[in-house]
């Protein structure tokens, strides 16, 4: 029996030697944390004492009664769903154009359009607030092509938000199309030539042919895609600070806010629980997806 | 089966496009880097006449950003060591080994890319304060390491799934013990992978900005996203000018390091999610 055991557990002990640095890193830096910050998802901070104290589920219940909270999910919900779907229109038909074989100079347009992906996001956000700014370029252009009142558009409440998803999307275009660009790849190319023979045009045969053939990518990517978009905090914090007046405050800018201005620790916790739970919907997706 | 005349044009003319919009506003950066205060409000496109290195001094001597900047590779190079010491080993293991928990583990990293930042940024600060990490470079490694890890595992595992066990086997036979093989055989196969990890940890320590900016207090401790986002907010309007060239030079390392390593990093990504 003991000599089962120990033949049984033979790998394991020979695995452990090579996985304990992660083991420890991991468990100290990710794993503790993570239950540490979830737990006070069930306690309320206060701040003259610095204690904790038990209070339950009552945050999650004043969660439900907080305008702020619920314009923030809101808000959340626009910004994740407009980012990632935009971003996989705009580099959907990049990629479409990049893997083209009659495209001259392919490895320099290649090249060129991943920037932006290279570029920190706080430096993305501090170009387009200089390039959105009231008396900025894009609005002297188009002041130049004769639009006499255009939108003022960090500082306009219905427009702040969209400013923000712009941004967002500007930067999420190369990873995007790369991910595509290599879905595509390895669609077989006899699969075209055969479509074209039975007549197929370019749009029947990306709807036929390319789709099905990428659902795999395309899934993985929408659902990478939109959990990063959704964690997003850079964006939105250099671009707005979540304003005019809380217009294009975010999730995970709410709970900073609660965390770090209010001190209400407990509270952004419990924010960050309902993020967890968003997520975990998109995770499972996404562990189903790539474990298979 | 060649396109007429008028797609291909029609094609090129998207491409280009394209590149404008996506290259542009990093242009702009460039350009007001080289302008002073005052042409930049004036005239938001014109070329700078003539160019000037004004802003560049300006950052490195009226402001902490030489040091911060200094702080970005401290950080950023620690991080990349770290990362590939940690994760080679790691990556070998779940590639060779067959072990009780694996799919617990490899799901436990692919959920953490999902694990909210303001949970883990409340739970690592408790901890950063008993042990005196916050408001050190070292706090700061450890973090960024411990964020590249997941990804980096994953990446190498994938790497190491392509060399054929039978080289390490042939190594073990001759004498060497597996992690002799490991270091000797295995690892000089896996350099272009070690080059996406390298490439993937640097760019991710290089830009975090939300957890540096709480971590951190201490002005002469900021990594250069921090330092911007500062220097933003300093005063009620903001000097593009030196901003400009902070932000260029903040980006300019990333660029380049992107540039030399795109190739492997593309193809570790893809190589994952296209199979």
């Amino acid at each position: 029996m003991a000599q089962m055991m120990a033949r049984g557990f033979r790998e394991e002990r020979r695995a452990l030697p090579f996985l304990l640095p992660t083991l420890l890193i991991m468990g100290a830096i990710n794993l503790y944390p993570f239950i540490n910050g979830l737990l006070r998802s069930l306690h309320s901070y206060r701040i003259l004492s610095q204690s904790y104290t038990f209070t339950g589920l009552s945050n999650f219940r004043m969660l439900l009664h907080d305008e702020l909270f619920l314009k923030a999910f809101a808000n959340s919900a626009t910004w994740v769903a407009a980012s990632v779907s935009c971003q996989f229109v705009l580099a959907g038909v990049l990629a479409l154009v990049l893997n083209s074989r009659e495209l001259i100079g392919r490895r320099v347009f290649r090249t060129l359009v991943l920037i932006p992906w290279a570029t920190p996001p706080v430096v993305v956000a501090l170009t387009w607030r200089y390039f959105l700014a009231d008396q900025g370029p894009l609005n002297l252009f188009l002041r130049a092509l004769g639009i006499a009142n255009p939108p003022s558009w960090l500082l306009d409440p219905n427009v702040a938000l969209w400013s923000c998803i712009m941004a967002n999307v500007w930067m999420n275009i190369p990873f995007m199309t790369v991910m595509l660009l290599a879905g595509l790849q390895s669609v077989e190319r006899s699969m075209y030539e055969a479509a074209a023979i039975d007549g197929a045009g370019f749009f029947q045969a990306t709807v036929r042919i390319t789709m099905p053939a990428m659902k795999k990518v395309i899934l993985i990517v929408i659902t990478l895609m939109s959990i990063w978009t959704f964690n997003m905090f850079d964006i939105v914090y250099v671009l707005t600070r979540g304003g005019p007046g809380n217009a294009s405050l975010t999730l995970p800018l709410f709970a900073y806010q609660n965390a770090f201005f209010y001190y209400q620790l407990g509270y952004a916790a419990a924010v960050g629980m309902v993020i967890m739970a968003c997520l975990l919907l998109l995770i499972f997706f996404y562990i189903r997806q790539v474990l298979e | 089966m060649r396109m007429s005349r008028g797609r291909r044009i029609a094609l090129h003319a998207v491409a280009v496009v394209y590149v404008l919009v996506l290259t542009l506003p990093l242009a702009i950066v460039l350009l007001n880097s080289l302008r002073t205060e005052g042409e930049i409000i004036r005239s938001p496109l014109a070329l700078p006449r003539p160019a000037t290195s004004a802003n560049f001094s300006e950052i490195f001597r009226d402001s902490t950003f030489g040091v911060n900047l200094k702080n970005s590779f401290i950080v950023a190079g620690i991080t990349v060591c770290l990362t590939i010491a940690v994760t080679a080993p790691a990556g070998y293991a779940m590639s060779r080994f067959r072990f009780r928990g694996k799919s617990l583990f490899s799901t436990w990293l692919l959920a953490t890319q999902a694990f909210p930042g303001i949970v883990m940024v409340l739970g690592l600060f408790t901890i950063f304060s008993t042990y005196g990490l916050i408001n050190t470079r070292i706090g700061l490694v450890v973090m960024h390491t411990s964020f590249s890890l997941p990804f980096s595992i994953w990446l190498l595992k994938g790497y190491f799934d392509r060399i054929p066990s039978a080289l390490e086997e042939a190594a073990m036979i001759d004498g060497c013990n597996r992690a002799r093989a490991l270091l000797r055989v295995i690892l000089p196969l896996a350099v272009p992978g070690l080059l996406a990890v390298g490439t993937f940890s640097f760019l991710l320590s290089w830009n975090e900005f939300f957890f540096a900016l709480i971590v951190t207090r201490d002005e002469m401790l900021f990594t250069l996203p921090v330092f911007l986002s500062r220097f933003l907010g300093m005063g009620g309007i903001v000097r593009w000018g030196p901003l400009s060239a902070a932000a260029l030079l903040a980006t300019l390392p990333a660029l380049i390091l992107f540039m030399i390593g795109q190739r492997y990093l593309v193809s570790g990504l893809t190589g994952g999610a296209v199979k």
